[in-house]
Order: C-alpha cells, then sequence, then structure tokens
C-alpha cells in the first residue's frame, strides 16, 4: 500500500466546476486510469480521497493538492502520467509523490494560508489600488455580508487578509496580489477584497489561487514554490484539531 | 453595468451552476468545423443536467461525429438566469463545444422528449436568433429538425419544424445529414422529404373538421399521404455509444446506460412507447458485455444501468446480469435496473445485481383493482406483488416505491379507494416481514393522472376533469393515511396540458406561441409551471384546452396524428379499446 499527493493545476474552463463536481470527475479519472486504488470498507466503496481546502467558483489554481491511496506502489510518475492521460483539459497533475509513512488519512488541515493574484479590468490607477489596499490594510475591521443557504451572515474578514500589493498589469488592468487566510477554521474569499476595493466588478476580476502553505502567523516574506511548501510541511507532528 | 457588452466568461459568474454552458466534459467531441460537409447543433429543450441524462441524444451525437463529414455539437436549455443575461447583452444561444451562435449551424436539431418542453423549443429557436416558424426561414437559416418520441403526434409542433423524424433516428440520422448537405434549402428540404420517416409539414395543411384534434392533415402534389414509423432493423448491430460523455455537474442519471433492449411486448392499453416502437428487439448478451466492457472504460462510471422499457424482460437478464455483477462486482462498479416487474425472479434478480448497493425497489402496478389492470392489460396479480414485496424485505430492502395512475379509462371510486386498500395492506404485510426493522420501512406512493395518447388503444378516451382528479386525489389522501407511506402527486393541471399537447393538432401551435410569448418557459418544472398563463394562451388563440384533454373523441371520425403510421393500425386500437371498455384483457 501507498500514499500519494499529487499537485494540480485547475484553469480554463474547469473553473466553473466546483469543487465537489472536481472530485466526481477526477475518481471517474482515476477509475479511467484503473490504478489500484484502495477502496473504503462497507456497503458503498469508494476510493480514499483528500483535498486541499476548496477553490470558490470562477476560481483558477496552480498549487491545489489531493491524495490517494493505493493497493500497490506504484512510481509516483507513473501515477502522475496514468491519471493526466485521464484528466479533462485544465486539470492537470503537475506533481506527484509518495507520502513517506503511510497515513490513514490526509486532510491538508495545515494548509490555512492562500496566495491569490487577481487581474482586474479597470480605470482606477495602480497607485490608487494600492492606497485603498492601504487604507484596507489600516482598518481594524472589515466587515462584508455573506448569503448563507437560509440568512445573511456578517463576517470580519480583516484577520484574514495577511498582505496584499497591487502592480501595474497592462492594458488596463491592475494585478494584486492577495495573502488571504483559508481552510475549515475561516477564511477570506479574493472576491471579497476586490469586492472592498471597489475597483473593478467582481465578477469580471480574473482570480488565480497561486500558492497555498501552512503556517499563517509568519508569512515567509517570499512565496516559496508551492510543492516546496508543501514537502517542508510533511514531516511536521500535526497538531491535535 | 446594463448593456454593456460583456465577455461571455464575465456572464458566467453572474448565472447559477455556469458548468452547464462549457464544455471539455470528457468524451466531448471538437471537431475541426472546416473539413465537413454538415454542421448540427443538437439541442435538448431542457436544463443541461435533464438532457445529459437522455441516451438519443448521446446516440446521434456518437453517430454524427464517428463519421467524417459531419460534427455535432450540443446546447441545452439555458436556465431563466442565464436567459435574463443573453437576452440583456443581446447575446445569441450558443453550443457548448466551439461556443459558435446556432444560427451559424447547417441545422439544428431539436429533441421532442415530452410535451411541457414545447415552450422551451420556442425559447430555444428565439435566443438563437432563428425564426420561429418554418415558413418565415430563408436560404441563410439553419434547417430545424426535430425528432424523439414526439414525432408519434408532430402537429403541436409542426409549424415550427422544417422537417420532423418520425421514430428512430440511429440510422436515419446520417440520411437526413447527407439531405443537410445539399447545397440550397430547397434542394435540403426536397431530400429531406424522400428519407423513410421523415415528414416535412410544409407539405401538408392541417383541415379540422370540428372543436378539438378531428381533422386531416392532407399532402400537397407528391407528398406521401402518410408517414411511416422509422425502424431500426437490426437493433442488436445498430450504433451504440460507448464513448458516453462525462458531465461535471450532478445530473439526473450519471451512469453507463446499456439499452438491452427496445420495445416491449406487454401492451399495456395506455403506454404510447409500448405500442409505438415496435417490434421488440432485443441486444444480445454477447453485445451487450462488450459495449459494458468499452464504455466503463471509456467513462470511469461506477454503475451500469440495464435500459429497456421492461428490462426484466429480456430473455437472458438472468445471465447479462450475473456476468456483469462476475466481471464488475470486484471493481466497484454496481448494476441497477430502471424498475422492475412485480414479481420474485424480479426481485431475485435485483438481489444478483444490487451486492455492491443496495438502493429502493420500484414496482408499477398502475391501478388498484385487479379489473382495472386487466382493463388497461396490465398484467401484475396481487400475488405476484405479495411474493416481490416478500422476496424484497426478506432480502434486505426496506424501501419500496409504488407508481399508480388516477383517472384511468373505466375508473370508478372503487378502484381510486382500491390503491389505499392495496398499499394499506401491503405495508401490514411489511411490517409483518421485517418485525425488528420496521421502523425503517417506507413505501413511497406515486400517483400520476392519467393522459391519453395518441398511436394507443386509450387515444379516444377523456381525461379526467381537473375538479374530478382532485376530488380522487383527497379521496386518497383521506384514505391512505399510514406513518410508512409517502404520497407524492403529479400536479394534475400540468397533466391537462401533457394531454392537450400530446393530442394537440397543428392549431395548438398558435396557443404554444402565445404562452411562450407570456413567458412560458420550463413547464416540466413545477416551480415554473403556470396553468394560469396556458388557458390565457389557448382562450387567446381562440381554442379550448379542455376540447382536446377533456373530451372522448368519436372513434368514427379522422385524427390529427392519422397521417403518422405508428404500425400499430387504428383498426387494431379501435378493438383493444373496445375490449378495454367491456373488461376484457388482451
Amino acid at each position: 500500500m501507498a500514499q500519494y499527493v499529487c499537485r494540480y493545476r485547475k484553469g480554463g474552463e474547469l473553473r466553473w466546476v466546483g469543487h465537489l463536481d472536481l472530485k466526481r470527475t477526477l475518481e471517474r479519472a482515476l477509475r479511467r486510469a484503473a490504478l489500484p486504488l484502495e477502496l473504503t470498507q462497507g456497503h458503498n466503496p469508494h476510493p480514499k480521497l483528500s483535498y486541499g481546502p476548496p477553490m470558490p467558483m470562477g476560481v483558477t489554481g496552480e498549487a491545489e493538492v489531493f491524495s490517494l491511496h493505493l493497493r500497490e506502489a506504484l512510481p509516483a510518475d507513473n501515477v502522475k502520467e496514468r491519471l493526466n492521460v485521464q484528466l479533462p483539459a485544465g486539470f492537470e497533475v503537475m506533481d506527484a509523490w509518495i507520502v513517506p509513512g503511510y497515513k490513514r488519512r490526509e486532510t491538508f488541515g495545515e494548509l490555512d494560508v492562500a496566495e491569490y493574484r487577481v487581474t482586474m479590468p479597470t480605470a482606477v490607477s495602480v497607485a490608487e489600488v494600492q492606497e485603498r489596499l492601504q487604507a484596507l490594510l489600516a482598518r481594524d475591521q472589515l466587515v462584508v455580508t455573506r448569503r448563507g443557504e437560509h440568512e445573511e451572515r456578517e463576517i470580519d474578514v480583516r484577520p484574514m487578509l495577511l498582505s496584499a500589493r497591487a502592480e501595474e498589469a497592462g492594458e488596463g488592468r491592475v494585478a494584486l496580489h492577495l495573502r488571504l487566510r483559508t481552510g475549515s477554521h475561516g477564511g477570506a474569499k479574493p472576491g471579497e477584497i476586490v469586492a472592498l476595493l471597489g475597483a473593478c466588478d467582481p465578477e469580471a476580476a480574473r482570480i488565480h489561487r497561486a500558492g497555498l502553505y501552512a503556517g499563517a502567523e509568519a508569512p515567509p516574506p517570499e512565496a516559496p514554490r508551492p510543492q516546496t511548501a508543501l514537502r517542508r510541511t510533511w514531516g511536521r507532528p500535526r497538531r491535535g484539531h | 453595468m446594463n448593456g454593456q457588452i460583456l465577455d461571455f466568461e464575465t456572464l458566467l459568474a453572474r448565472v447559477s451552476k455556469p458548468a452547464r454552458y462549457t464544455n471539455g466534459e470528457w468524451n466531448a467531441a471538437h471537431k475541426d468545423g472546416g473539413s465537413v460537409r454538415a454542421r448540427f447543433a443538437l439541442a435538448y429543450p431542457d436544463v443541461y443536467e435533464v438532457g445529459m441524462s437522455h441516451l438519443g441524444l448521446q446516440v446521434l451525437y456518437g453517430v454524427l461525429n464517428s463519421h467524417p463529414s459531419f460534427l455535432a455539437e450540443r446546447v441545452f436549455s439555458p436556465w431563466p438566469d442565464m436567459e435574463e443575461q443573453l437576452r440583456a447583452h443581446g447575446l445569441p444561444l450558443m453550443s457548448l463545444e466551439s461556443r459558435t451562435p446556432l444560427r451559424e449551424f447547417d441545422a439544428i436539431g431539436i429533441t421532442l422528449p415530452y410535451e411541457l418542453t414545447y415552450a422551451n423549443v420556442l425559447n430555444l429557436l428565439d435566443l438563437a436568433g432563428i425564426p420561429l416558424r418554418a415558413a418565415d426561414r430563408g436560404e441563410g437559416d439553419p434547417l430545424v429538425i426535430g425528432g424523439g418520441v414526439g414525432g408519434v403526434n408532430p402537429e403541436p409542433v409542426a409549424e415550427f419544424f422544417d422537417a420532423i423524424l418520425v421514430g428512430e433516428g440511429e440510422e436515419a440520422i446520417l440520411e437526413i445529414a447527407e439531405a443537410v448537405a445539399s447545397p440550397d434549402r430547397a434542394t435540403a428540404l426536397a431530400r429531406l422529404a424522400e428519407i423513410e420517416g421523415v415528414y416535412v409539414p410544409s407539405r401538408y395543411d392541417y383541415v379540422p373538421e370540428g372543436d378539438g384534434p378531428l381533422g386531416r392533415v392532407l399532402p400537397w402534389d407528391g407528398a406521401p399521404e402518410r408517414i411511416p414509423w422509422r425502424v431500426v432493423e437490426d437493433f442488436d448491430r445498430s450504433f451504440f455509444p460507448t464513448r458516453q460523455l462525462v458531465p461535471f455537474l450532478e445530473t439526473v442519471h450519471a451512469r453507463v446506460t446499456l439499452e438491452i433492449m427496445r420495445g416491449c411486448g406487454r401492451g399495456c392499453r395506455f403506454c404510447q412507447a409500448g405500442m409505438v416502437y415496435r417490434p421488440r428487439r432485443l441486444r444480445r448478451v454477447e453485445t451487450l458485455l462488450q459495449q459494458a466492457e468499452e464504455a466503463v472504460a471509456a467513462t470511469g462510471y461506477d454503475e451500469i444501468s440495464l435500459l429497456g422499457f421492461s428490462s426484466v424482460d429480456h430473455p437472458d437478464i438472468g445471465e447479462l446480469a450475473e456476468r456483469l455483477v462476475a466481471r464488475f462486482g470486484p471493481e466497484g462498479v454496481g448494476v441497477s435496473l430502471p424498475s422492475l416487474r412485480a414479481d420474485a425472479f424480479s426481485v431475485a434478480l435485483a438481489n444478483t445485481i444490487q451486492q455492491v448497493r443496495k438502493s429502493g425497489l420500484t414496482f408499477a402496478p398502475e391501478a388498484g383493482t385487479a379489473r382495472l389492470r386487466a382493463a388497461i392489460h396490465k398484467h401484475v396479480t396481487e400475488d405476484d406483488l405479495f411474493a416481490a414485496a416478500e422476496a424484497a424485505f426478506s432480502s434486505g430492502w426496506s424501501r419500496l416505491k409504488l407508481y399508480f395512475m388516477i383517472g384511468l379509462p373505466t375508473e370508478t371510486e372503487e378502484d381510486v379507494l382500491g390503491i389505499a386498500d392495496l398499499v394499506h395492506r401491503l405495508a401490514g404485510f411489511a411490517r409483518g416481514a421485517l418485525r425488528d426493522r420496521r421502523g425503517r420501512l417506507q413505501l413511497g406512493v406515486s400517483v400520476s393522472s392519467f393522459v391519453p395518447k395518441p398511436h394507443t388503444p386509450f387515444q379516444w378516451a377523456a381525461q379526467d376533469s381537473l375538479e374530478s382528479l382532485g376530488a380522487k386525489q383527497r379521496l386518497l389522501q383521506q384514505h391512505l393515511r399510514d406513518r410508512s407511506v409517502k404520497l407524492s402527486w403529479t400536479n394534475p393541471e400540468a397533466s391537462a396540458l401533457e394531454a392537450a399537447f400530446s393530442r394537440g393538432d397543428r392549431r395548438v401551435s398558435r396557443a404554444l406561441e402565445c404562452a411562450w410569448r407570456r413567458g412560458a418557459r420550463f413547464d416540466a418544472w413545477g416551480e415554473l409551471f403556470q396553468f394560469a398563463r396556458w388557458q390565457e394562451a389557448f382562450a387567446e388563440a381562440g381554442l379550448d384546452l379542455h376540447d382536446y384533454a377533456n373530451a372522448a373523441l368519436p372513434t368514427d371520425r379522422p385524427l390529427a396524428w392519422d397521417h403518422i403510421a405508428c404500425g400499430v393500425e387504428r383498426q387494431l386500437l379501435e378493438r383493444e379499446a373496445a375490449r378495454a371498455l367491456a373488461g376484457e384483457g388482451a
């Protein structure tokens, strides 16, 4: 038995495919790839898969992760290649590696910081956007309204906005680099920050998740390559949840 | 931002389930349009999740795209939120695969799967910027070609189509594509008219002979008087799509579908599909195993559904089920049957195949008394039903679903109460059989309203009035009180509209257009269906919906669909109708 972590890219039209639908897509691709999947026991056996924090609808990403279990230890590159042949356009495993020491389940719970690159079509200058970002960062609270299934909730996303900067992207566009807290313990959505900035229609912004990291308290001054970040945190003892 | 031209991507951010309008699903075809002779947009007049569960669409898509000279892309009815965006930004309806505006295709092939989608057919054409009526189309417009079970009586939509295929499509579609490849519209229409099973409505006139669907469809010079229902001769070897499209979105049926049998030898007198899809044809076990092998490998689905009007009647069903389970069970791929015959054999079969997953079982006794079941020619005895239930409960099922109909011809109050009585006795029996597991007993009782359908022995029968159907529903509700029973209904008003279209003539197309202009969309969706709108539309068109739905039609007068020759001749239908009224079986 072996456990693998795959880092994947979600791009193109696939960004309109939600997290649950993406999971189903992967399960079907795994069956087409005829990999020796380890299945759960019970009435409804299914492959043992876990995923990193879900992305909002419409967002592309290149640092996304899932893990899978196989009944036999195949070379990681072989798993990657066999899977990529069966994945639809826009869904690509960039890197796969075997987890040293078999774990029953990996939840990726330690991934709690996401780095986003947002491209906004806007008439607002990059300097003005930068100023507005500074103003947001200087505030104690940034309250946004989220629509749940039954009610609207107000949430302060200021603690989840870790860093932000703007740069010129050409052709009437400004790029944002946002570092946001994410994951199951609460997080900010990049669209919410775009809406707070008021520089473009949030629906017209192109949002890309460039990295996922573990450890929010001391964000590294320079983003390490996503896969490195993951490998680095891999051996770390798990915190109790 | 209203009024401003937006790119489609931004628009996707504003609608629910944007993946309904994107492409790139596994097995989607991406062909170069430059090298083909005819380009089809295959349209399904309902939302993506429903249309993608329709096998017919996948068959035609597969046939056309396997041919080097033809190309097919897909389009589905946009949900109202997307329609609003398209109209607000002046964007035309586009195909999924290459996002090409529909009006740039050579032909739009529209499936007519059930009557309550007809308003969506008009909406598709309008959103595509194609004139609604065939008579208003010209050289630059695509040919609009219909098909599917709606071909049984194409009259209510006839004037919106350049041609309609009456009958089975997997062979005819290539002949149709050759005709579509003609250099001009007139030649194409002439060639379409020569294809067996193709009805070109513009070559016919309708001569009404009274209110309701009494009248004749008469050919212009040279056109055949009757259109024969197209039948695939060698069903076993006919095209079957093993590279089935795998949607991203959760669809109604996400599974490999194997069509094991076409047609049904049972002859239930209310059942249109059973009457017109004849003769009953089978696929061989070896063919089906091969298709299952290819389809599972090509899709990665974890379920194989054995499709047929009465799959259990396939003579080799036992062998097929055992071999599929032996082959795919170890891989976690399950096998399922859409519905079961109510007898112990069926349950034993379900037991064989549902080792992987145990879902509920579904039986359709249709009527509550033996007398009425005989009159409608539904051969289910109480002994069979109780034997099926016993087998089900003793092998671990505790969920059963039962289908019944109210408003059937010759039905009396006794028959309606018979449904309640039968369900009560079944529930009591189940509690005894389940004993310690009784808390889990669930009996789903689904009651629909009878709709008279063309080319069945009941085509002349009146649909019950809304008042009568309502009274029967209340009667059942009063008499069917049991904590394990969950009673559900179809809306009688929707059934009335279904009946009016099912038995509609060409004049009904006026009401259809009025209703669409008044905003009718997605009438099969309870939350969007408004009966008042349809009543107003019929009135505006100078028609009475009830003349079509609720009139008992005389058997000695011509009917608006007599020009469609479905294989079962009118004399036989008349004889069967007389037998039903006399309370005889076949």
